[in-house]
């Protein structure tokens, strides 16, 4: 009773309609929270790699360069430019000090990451190279992939190839090494074969296992246990169960054409209930981006780009995501990250340690004397002790410009100052407001020209939108009615009128044509109702 | 059970400790504690209104009180022991009573006790010539100490009842007649022949209100235009005694007597003016340095008497009525004219606690043609749910006699003195009370902007509080909604309109959403003819839904949408719908010239009986069989019933009734059957079904329609303000006058 009383109540426009679709989920929330930024290159993107260690920069292949951003600022640091033909692929070794590099050409090169100085050239195979990979656990060996159907097996200090796998009858395109074992890794091919390798076995031409993918195979990938990998061809995405004896788990049919690239990426959010799962992203040329939760399996989250992409990579810290399309776009997106509080004091602690801000003599309390100012506000940032009882100030109610005039009855103004406002909605609201102290029509008559003017406008925009028609129309009309000798005598304002008069116009041929549909549908209706 | 009574009726009076407040309630004194406010006991005795309360002043320990009535006696009350201590009666009705002699400082403690006289304000004696007198009150001397007959001394007559107000120490008594005040001073040493001096003021202007100052001559008074003067030193000439020594200017400077009409006997006159409308309140502070008035507008303007400088206490939502310091100076309280009492506290200027009464029914009811002042019951807690001025709707409880909450629908700050453009117009609870339904009108200016918008609200299970789940504007384009009704079991409301359509509104699913339901509504399905639709009812189980289409009831099948039956015909448009507990009964209500009320069966689809009463009310219990109805009697019988309404218990299938009740005010009255208040529970009584009639001034009254003892009990209390009285004999007749013929 007594809240109720003491009481202010601002003006407020009507509530809208809750959309009948679904709300954004979190995920959903996370997803499209990264911020995208275009960077244009020339020539299609072919690959993007992420360092694995931090600051986990990035290598986009465009044309004959590697192109290496830092992921923090999504700024080009530098490039390599060593290649005689376009650079098809690239891996970095899992200490993101060595970078392979593969080109068309068929070689393979070697780079230091720091310096950018090659330090090797495996040269082998004949047609282009589509496919280079240090596995996950290995810094010795490489994994390449070739036009020529040959899968090698490299090592790297030797610059020797240690052996091949010859069972792909076409171009071998994409691959992934075992996040659990060194000696494991699959080969995708235009064969709809995706082979399962050991390096252990020598034969050379028998894979550990086969899966069929049913199309050219544009991209593998191993999902983080180890226990199944996800293939991607045509326009499905397919998981395998590696254990289960190479079983088909669920094929993803949401692309409407060729699934390029797919990766598998983390939530890094630190709450909320899908916080650190793993989801498959996917791009295709279809232009949309996908996230693929394979736990459930559902696509949850779906965005589209206006070109058609060619490469995904999603940084391992969570933070990035960069897409590479044909038409060389890079859209490389940042997450806004709060920084927690906690690690705001880690920061601060650190930088404090470093720079000795710091001065330990200070920590003797001054005492205050009333020529410091200080003296004045002292205690005014006490926080209360856990046993205190809390007096709260009363929530300040914010009032619009147009309540505190309402308040003070200020009508016209209020009329005036919400007209002045976009908010059709508020100018609305007011308007409901001075109709319910009966004051709305003393106030049209009492605004001069120029604020007609504007009061026009407003009209002329909004009186046929059916949420304020009800209340606008009729406005309309008085205005008109009680105004007409002003509106006679100026010129600007006869435009407005006749601007309110073709709205008015139009609206009607709309009502006219949505009654003729009426009179169509209705005979339909009472038939379909009487069975 | 009696509730439901105007807290406002009187000025309450603290007791001495302060801890007490007492409210002539109806034909008792509530005593509430200060504390809590809350009721603590009640004084009864008195067989009509009580119209004035006045505490002995004295030390902590005494707790004795005067109270004057309507029904001719003042009685002393020790409110300790709550009881009579004595009776005096005068046997004419009391409209006024003070008592000087208590309130002046007995200066010598003599042996022999002193008569204690009061002045009261009666209706005049009629003359041996039966002549219609123009002054039907007048003001009388009468001594308490032993009472033999009222003194022959007649202070005044006046036209109409006036309030007596007496000065804090007892000196003068003052009356307001139109433009006049009348004051007298109190002789000294009081006798039955002692006459007091009188002075009178006049003005231009109707004085509506007069407080004297506590310590000096200075009495103010308000008018009805909202000014207030203050005449400083008053009766200078006329109350001078000879031992009296006055350090006033002497009398000799006659001239200079500012603002003080021709021959009033004041020393000067200012006026202050801050209220728009008339001053309904105005009160000194205990020291005097203060003047407290309020009007209509609902504000307490604080006048600082030397300077006339203001502060305000606004807001407070009602028009004033009483302002009583209390002996404790932290706090006072007002009475406000919608049945509540404040409790301020002065020095922060807030309201500490609120003794919440019955709101009184609206007072626009001619604004707007869809308005309903039925209030909404809630059958299974005891509730009723009634339409406030201030666009809310409070919840009162009617075993406990007092306001639970108030839910605001419209969010807009009441003015009291502002035109009404945005009504409450209805209220309607679902069976199992766990939603309501609320309806609102903005009326347009001239034609443009009026909305109505309907709000579905649902109890929240923990606070037990209702909070807005649906918001629909416009629900039926601009066409005004005759009714709203639940369904039984199922989360579904159906809305009707004047402009002949109904809508099934249904919620369509909940989510669960971090622990708290997101509900969402959906209108399933309307119907559209051309004639106004004005009730809805659910059966029972909620399979069918009858909805009365001006003179027919069309029966629909509330999941299909489909129509099921059309139903007979009736002479005027069917104004109410209700279907008879499980029976397959519907009874129907039509308004207009030939009013009626028919039962028709839902097995035969035809009517089975019918009379032509005009009826104000239906409700039916839950789980019987009963139905009951109030009906109003045409304007001849009022003598023959003692009211103007009967109420009518019936079983569906027989037409004659089983019981019958005359009532007075059933214009705007409400009835319902309630299930048996839980504390009788405990006293070992059968759960048994309670009927609720509130009437048309929002009184109301809980009886067992079953229990003989009830009846004859009602029997006496015959001249009772809500006169429940059994007449079985005499309503039978009058239904056979009145039975339709088939």
């Amino acid at each position: 009773m007594e809240e109720t009383r003491t009481k202010t109540f601002p003006v407020k426009p009507k509530l809208k309609t809750k959309p009948r679709t679904q709300q954004q989920t979190p995920e959903s929330k996370y997803w499209s929270s990264f911020k995208t930024q275009q960077i244009p290159k020339q020539f299609p993107i072919h690959s993007i790699t992420y360092s694995p260690t931090p600051p986990h920069s990035f290598v986009a292949a465009n044309s004959t360069s590697l192109h290496i951003f830092n992921s923090k600022t999504l700024s080009e640091t530098s490039q390599i430019t060593s290649f005689t033909d376009t650079v098809a692929c690239s891996s970095f070794r899992n200490d993101g000090r060595l970078l392979a590099a593969s080109d068309l050409s068929g070689l393979i090169q070697v780079y230091d990451f720091n310096e950018r100085r090659r330090l090797r050239r495996l040269k082998s195979h004949t047609r282009p190279v589509r496919f280079v990979h240090y596995p996950r656990h290995d810094k010795l060996h490489l994994i390449s992939g070739g036009d020529d159907a040959l899968v090698k097996y490299w090592d790297v200090a030797e610059a020797t190839q240690i052996h091949q796998f010859n069972g792909h009858k076409d171009y071998v395109r994409c691959g992934d090494s075992s996040p659990v074992n060194s000696d494991t890794f699959v080969t995708g091919s235009y064969d709809h074969i995706v082979k399962l390798w050991d390096v252990r076995v020598r034969d050379s031409s028998k894979s550990a296992m086969d899966f069929n993918h049913g199309c050219p195979v544009e991209d593998v990938v191993f999902l983080p246990s180890g226990g199944m990998i996800a293939t991607a061809g045509g326009n499905s995405v397919k998981l395998w169960d590696i254990i289960g004896g190479g079983k088909l788990l669920y094929s993803m049919e949401s692309h409407n054409k060729t699934v390029t690239s797919i990766c598998v990426g983390k939530i890094g959010k630190d709450s909320g209930d899908e916080s650190n799962q793993y989801r498959i992203l996917s791009v295709g040329l279809d232009g949309y981006f996908k996230v693929f939760d394979y736990g459930s399996m559902k696509v949850t989250h779906s965005m589209r780009f206006p070109a058609p992409l060619v490469s995904l990579s999603y940084s391992p810290d969570c933070s990035t995501r960069v897409i590479g399309a044909s038409n060389g776009m890079i859209y490389a997106s940042k997450r806004k990250v709060k920084v927690d509080e906690n690690e705001k004091q880690i920061v601060a602690s650190e930088g404090s340690s470093i720079w000795r801000i710091r001065p330990l003599e200070s920590t003797e309390k001054k005492v205050l004397k009333t020529t410091d100012f200080r003296y004045f506000q002292r205690g005014q940032g006490e926080k209360p002790s856990e046993g205190d009882y809390l007096v709260m100030r009363p929530k300040k109610v914010k009032l619009a410009a147009h309540d505190k005039l309402l308040n003070k009855f200020r009508h016209g103004d209020a009329l005036v100052c919400v007209l002045e406002g976009k908010n059709p909605g508020h100018v609305v609201a007011v308007m409901e407001e001075l109709v319910s102290r009966k004051k709305l029509l003393r106030c049209v008559s009492d605004l001069d020209l120029e604020k007609l003017e504007l009061l026009l406008a407003f009209l002329h925009k909004y009186c046929t939108v059916p949420k304020y028609s009800s209340l606008l129309m009729g406005l309309a009309n008085k205005v008109i009615e009680m105004r007409a000798e002003d509106i006679r005598a100026s010129e600007t304002l006869k435009k407005h009128i006749r601007n309110l008069k073709s709205t008015v116009e139009a609206e009607i041929r709309i009502q006219q044509s949505l009654q003729e549909i009426q009179g169509i549908i209705s005979p339909l209706l009472r038939i379909a109702g009487r069975r | 059970m009696r509730g439901g009574q105007s807290y406002v009726s009187c000025p309450p009076s603290f007791s001495n400790d302060g801890n007490r407040l007492l409210v002539g309630c109806g034909n008792s004194v509530a005593i509430f504690s200060t504390a809590t406010a809350l009721q603590v006991s009640s004084l009864e005795g008195h067989t009509s209104t009580v119209t004035s309360v006045v505490v002995v002043p004295g030390s902590n320990i005494l707790n004795y009180c005067w109270t004057s009535s309507l029904d001719g006696t003042i009685r002393y009350w020790d409110f300790s022991l709550f009881e009579c201590i004595k009776k005096i009666d005068l046997n004419l009705p009391i409209f006024s009573m003070v008592i000087p002699s208590l309130l002046s400082t007995p200066e010598e403690s003599s042996g022999k006790k002193k008569n204690v006289y009061a002045y009261v304000c009666m209706q005049t004696e009629n003359g041996k010539d039966n002549k219609p007198k123009l002054c039907t009150a007048q003001i009388r001397k009468c001594n308490l100490t032993n009472y033999n007959k009222l003194s022959k001394l007649t202070l005044k007559e006046t036209k109409r009842p006036q309030p007596l107000t007496i000065s804090p120490c007892g000196n003068f008594l003052g009356i307001k007649d139109k433009r006049k005040l009348h004051i007298w001073k109190i002789p000294k040493v009081d006798s039955d022949s002692a006459v007091a001096k009188k002075i009178t003021l006049h003005h231009t202007k109707t004085f509506s209100v007069l407080a004297f100052h506590p310590t000096e001559r200075i009495v103010a008074a308000g008018d009805v235009t909202g000014r207030i003067l203050i005449f400083r030193g008053f009766g200078a000439q006329n109350f001078q005694e000879n031992g009296e020594l006055l350090n006033r200017t002497s009398m000799t400077d006659e001239e200079c007597k500012p603002g003080v009409r021709e021959n009033d006997d004041a020393e000067s006159c200012s006026t202050w003016h801050w209220h728009s409308s008339g001053v309904n309140l105005l009160s000194f502070s205990s020291d005097g340095v203060y003047l407290y008035s309020g009007g209509k507008e609902g504000v307490l303007v604080f006048w600082q008497l030397d300077t006339g400088k203001k502060k305000f206490l606004p807001r407070i939502g009602s028009p004033l009525q009483y302002f009583i310091d209390s002996p404790d100076p932290a706090f006072s309280s007002i009475s406000c004219a919608d049945n509540q009492i404040h409790i301020f506290k002065i020095s922060s200027m807030e309201i500490m606690r609120s003794i919440s009464g019955i709101k009184p029914p609206l007072s626009s009811q001619e604004i707007c043609e869809s308005i309903s002042s039925q209030a909404a019951f809630d059958c299974t807690s005891g509730l009723v749910a009634v339409q406030t001025e201030n666009y809310g709707i409070q919840f009162y409880s009617l075993f406990a006699n007092r306001g639970l909450y108030e839910v605001q629908v419209c969010e807009r700050n009441y003015q009291p003195v502002d035109e009404v453009t945005v009504v409450v117009t209805m209220v309607e609870l679902s069976v199992d009370g766990s939603m309501m339904g609320t309806v609102e009108v903005k009326l347009p200016e001239e034609g443009i902007g009026g909305l109505i918008c309907l709000k579905l609200w649902n109890l929240d299970s923990d606070t037990k509080r209702f909070s807005v789940s649906t918001l629909i504007y416009e629900p039926h384009r601009d066409a005004h909604i005759s009714a709203i009704a639940f369904h039984p079991t199922r989360h579904m409301a159906v809305s009707s309109s004047y402009g002949g359509d109904f809508k099934i509104w249904v919620c369509r699913e909940e989510t669960q959403q971090k622990g708290q339901t997101h509900q969402n509504f959906s209108w399933m399905c309307h119907a559209v003819g051309n004639k106004a639709m004005r009730a809805a009812a659910f059966s029972a189980d909620g399979s069918v839904l009858a909805i009365a289409a001006d003179t027919v009831i069309t029966l629909w099948d509330p999941d299909k949408n489909e129509l099921i039956a059309v139903v007979g015909e009736t002479p005027s448009p069917i104004g109410r719908l209700i279907f008879v507990g499980k029976s397959d009964n519907l009874l129907s209500v039509s308004h207009g010239s030939t009013p009626q009320l028919s039962v028709w069966s839902m097995s035969k689809l035809a009517a089975s009986w019918s009379y032509r009463l005009e009826i104000e009310a239906v409700s039916c219990a839950l789980d019987l069989s009963y139905f009951a109805v109030i009906a109003l009697l045409p304007k001849s019988n009022e003598r023959v019933f003692k009211g103007d309404g009967i109420i009518l218990v019936f079983k569906a299938t027989d037409p004659t009734p089983i019981a019958s009740w005359s009532v007075t005010k059933a214009k705007g009255g409400s009835i319902a059957f309630l299930k048996g208040n839980p504390s009788e529970l405990a006293d070992g009584k059968s759960s048994q079904t309670l009927l609720a009639y509130l009437n048309g001034d929002r009184e109301y009254v809980l009886f067992d329609p079953y229990d003989k003892e009830a009846r004859e009990l009602n029997m006496t209390m015959q001249d009772d303000l809500l006169g429940v009285e059994d007449n079985g004999g005499l309503s039978l007749l009058l239904l056979l006058f009145f039975r339709s013929s088939f």
